[in-house]
């Protein structure tokens, strides 16, 4: 996986997937295959707690859930764009982050998945931004050290 | 924009040189003088000067004013926070890669 930061306010990851295209884009917008990889190794994503209606204005949240606690932590998102089976784009509106997730068939049914994610530092902008998105990051590093 | 937005900004864009990385890097081992920090680097001591003056500016680093070589230090408050979130966020998606890469390798769910 290449991981770099490409401008002050960037992100970018890319992974290829041995899947065509069509899947690998399914499985970002349909809850029942959501749940099964979404959240990072330690926790679980609930079916009820996903919500997806994958077009420009609709929902996009998720619920991880700790499974050495319990304790939760929701994400709220909202489709900008929604292009099938090429690209997502939704933005959380808690902390600004803008969210765009390519996808390129690579003609031997493989997929090229690019996560670009722009408006980082607005995350760390206003104080209440910052108080949520420092709640998140501590309960977050409390996931990722159980999950460890 | 209030100045803690701009330190922000500036924070995110000094850490996307990697000069600069390299060198907060390099003070997260402990205070450095300007000619320790040029060392590794093939830049001349005005640029590196230059490279130091904005790391200065977004409050990354402090230099003291007395001391005859004015060694610079890290502020790790300010690189933490930044620093923070991109690891985690990047963990999350190594992750859920990993995760989604295994789901889509179970035949069953190719359908």
């Amino acid at each position: 996986m290449n991981d770099q930061m490409a401008s002050a306010d960037e992100l970018t990851y890319t992974r290829i997937f041995d899947a065509p295209r069509d899947l690998v884009f399914r499985c970002m917008i349909e809850p029942e295959r959501l749940t099964h990889f979404w959240g990072p190794i330690g926790t679980s994503t609930p079916l009820d707690g996903i919500k997806i209606d994958a077009r420009p204005g609709g929902v996009f949240e998720t619920v991880m859930v700790n499974d050495a606690d319990g304790s939760r932590y929701p994400i709220r998102a909202v489709y900008v764009e929604v292009i099938e089976p090429e690209k997502l784009v939704w933005t959380e509106p808690d902390t600004g982050v803008t969210t765009t997730s390519t996808f390129s068939a690579l003609g031997d049914a493989r997929t090229e998945v690019r996560i670009h994610q722009t408006n980082v530092p607005e995350a760390f902008r206003s104080p209440e931004a910052q108080a949520g998105f420092k709640t998140s990051l501590d309960r977050f590093a409390t996931y990722l050290r159980t999950a460890s | 924009m209030t100045l803690v937005d701009d330190r922000l900004d500036a924070t995110f864009a000094a850490l996307a040189d990697p000069t600069r990385r390299a060198i907060v890097a390099r003070l997260a081992t402990g205070d450095a003088t300007v000619n320790e920090l040029a060392e590794p680097f093939d830049i001349s001591l005005p640029g590196i000067s230059k490279h130091l003056k904005m790391l200065e500016r977004c409050g990354l680093i402090s230099r003291t004013r007395r001391a005859q070589f004015r060694p610079c230090h890290l502020e790790r408050e300010v690189l933490d926070t930044a620093v923070d979130w991109i690891e985690a966020n990047r963990r999350v998606w190594t992750e859920r890669f990993d995760k989604l890469d295994v789901y889509l390798n179970h035949e069953g769910n190719r359908q």
